[in-house]
């Protein structure tokens, strides 16, 4: 449904998108995650025509958006990051001018705003002024705005933005309701967001795609590495036989009852990717300490480890000057 | 062409719904008025309403750039120029959309004027002269025309109203300036050229009652492009 390759991106000398590229096929809820500056919102202007790439490619539902800009930006709904509209119109004026924008035929139209305003839950709202409606419902009037013309694809930029935590409940709600018979691409730097309402995720950082894939598949491939024990005996014992089997380990110790020990173990980064389990080298050398463990597992990561471990790596990876 | 109604019709109706549009029509009425009274229908002056064109073509000056200033530079600043650059329309659609609306409010504003005719050929015994009086609406309109295509330009220009007003109406000062001033004060051959490109002389022979196609051409071609510039000032936006 959308095919990014090699998007660059300058604003004078900085170097703002950096070969950025991406698939994603029809249906699926990506989250487009990275710090403020990564290039995200850079990114989804270049996907809605707003800016030009310098070089690259951007394809939305089979239509090249590069040569034909107006038929590609009739196969997307884009909401963006300030959710902008103007404060002196009333929702349902806004609504029927932004289908007449849209290219909605005039017949439809009536029943497309009233369509709109049922599914955002904008009915009541339809007659007041966006100026007097609070920041939760001048969100959603965007967000109606970008469904008018019943787009295959949905395009949102930090939609929560703002928003108090119930609006950002009820905003998350409404776009997980749009995701399930559209294909959607969610900006934001808010984890649990994008977690919640994505199957998959896209870091952006420095300009640059860092890594791709579902929650899981990401915790589990950027994962820590690490183990998590529970271990008794004599805590210079325990650290010697840990350290001893994985050098270089950091290690954290908290006491737990009668003597027991709550360790996390995080080696440094494999070099050598035939080199053992860490998990097996703990049990190992605890065992041959005789230290009794009742607990071995590896350590869970959630995607906001994941999502710093990744941008802490792009930035030793840039020497820190991106 | 709907995508097109649709923005002039809104760029229309912003106008009536922001306190600028209602002062700029009152003030633009009143001052018409005025001068219609005193000027116009002061007993042994002559049936016309040559004074009155000429309040308006200066009042033009001013009016034309308070309209366009905020054409584009208030959504550049409030960030629904978004909205409109991820829409599926062109960049000349969206120009021509907002000039339009700019256009209809230039004519909204000069119809209530009709009423000092109107009133002239109630009054005046002999009737004034039909002929000079629709070539000078006809100067207005397209005077009117040139001040917001390079008002549209102004804004597409700046994300300052401010900028975009006083941009517009410093270069039509200049612009008199240079072609009506300058050319006394030049080689004879400059000067003609400079003469060539005043808009107040072609202004005067509507004035006079003079229709010549070469002054409507002059005032719709400048426009014509001054849009032009206006697209590709929007579509660099697009690669700055």
């Amino acid at each position: 449904m959308i095919e990014v390759a090699d998007l660059h991106r300058w604003f004078g000398s900085v170097h703002a998108v950096r070969g950025v590229g991406f698939s994603i096929p029809d249906g699926q809820a990506v989250g487009l995650l990275g710090p403020n500056g990564a290039g995200k919102t850079t990114t989804l202007r270049m996907l809605t025509g707003i800016l030009r790439p310098q070089q690259g490619s951007i394809s939305v539902a089979g239509v090249d958006a590069l040569r034909h800009p107006v038929q590609s930006q009739r196969q997307f709904g884009y909401l963006p990051e300030s959710a902008p509209s103007y404060p002196e119109m009333a929702v349902r004026s806004f609504l029927r001018y932004r289908a007449g924008v849209l290219g909605v035929p005039v017949r439809r139209r009536r029943n497309r705003v009233l369509a709109v305003l049922a599914e955002c839950q904008l009915t009541d709202v339809s007659r007041r002024r966006i100026g007097q409606l609070s920041k939760g419902y001048r969100q959603r009037v965007a967000l109606a705005a970008a469904l008018l013309h019943d787009p295959k694809v949905l395009i949102l930029d930090e939609p929560t933005n703002g928003l108090d935590p119930t609006q950002i409940r009820e905003a998350r709600s409404l776009i997980g309701d749009l995701a399930q018979n559209r294909t959607v691409l969610v900006s934001s730097h808010i984890l649990p967001e994008i977690e919640r309402t994505c199957q998959r995720v896209i870091i952006i950082g420095t300009g640059r795609v860092l890594a791709d894939g579902t929650p899981e598949e990401l915790c589990r491939n950027i994962g820590s590495g690490g183990c998590i024990a529970e271990v008794r005996g004599h805590l210079a014992a325990i650290e010697f036989a840990i350290n001893q089997a994985l050098p270089e380990c950091k290690l954290e110790t908290a006491p737990l009852e009668e003597g027991w020990w709550h360790c996390t173990i995080r080696p440094a980064p494999k070099t050598d990717p035939e080199a053992p389990d860490p998990l097996q080298l703990t049990g190992v050398a605890l065992a041959a300490a005789k230290c009794p463990i009742r607990l071995l597992r590896p350590e869970t990561v959630g995607l906001e480890d994941v999502f710093v471990r990744v941008l802490d790596e792009a930035a030793r990876s840039t020497g820190g000057d991106a | 062409m709907s995508s097109i109604f649709n923005l002039a019709k809104r760029e229309l109706s912003s106008l009536f719904r922001t306190p600028v549009g209602w002062i700029v029509l009152a003030l633009f009425l009143f001052l018409t008025g005025t001068v219609f009274v005193f000027g116009a229908l002061a007993p042994g002056h002559p049936a016309t309403l040559r004074p009155i064109f000429g309040t308006m073509t200066l009042m033009l000056v001013l009016v034309a750039p308070a309209i366009s200033m905020r054409l584009f530079s208030e959504e550049f600043r409030t960030g629904t120029y978004e909205l409109l650059a991820s829409s599926p329309i062109t960049s000349a659609q969206i120009v021509l959309g907002k000039y339009l609306g700019a256009l209809a409010f230039l004519i909204v504003m000069l119809l209530p004027t009709l009423i000092h005719a109107g009133v002239l050929f109630l009054v005046s015994e002999p009737n004034p002269d039909p002929g000079p009086i629709a070539a000078g609406y006809l100067s207005l309109f397209l005077f009117g025309c040139l001040c917001l295509a390079l008002g549209t330009l102004a804004s597409t220009l700046t994300d300052s109203q401010t900028l975009a007003f006083l941009g517009t109406m410093l270069t039509l000062i200049c612009w008199v300036l240079i072609t009506n001033i300058a050319p006394q004060h030049v080689e004879p051959e400059i000067g003609s050229k400079l003469a060539a490109a005043s808009y107040s002389i072609r202004i005067d022979d509507f004035a006079r009652g003079t229709i010549d196609t070469r002054h409507v051409v002059f005032f719709l071609s400048i426009s014509a492009g001054l849009l032009a510039f206006a697209t590709t000032a929007l579509e660099s936006r697009r690669w700055r």
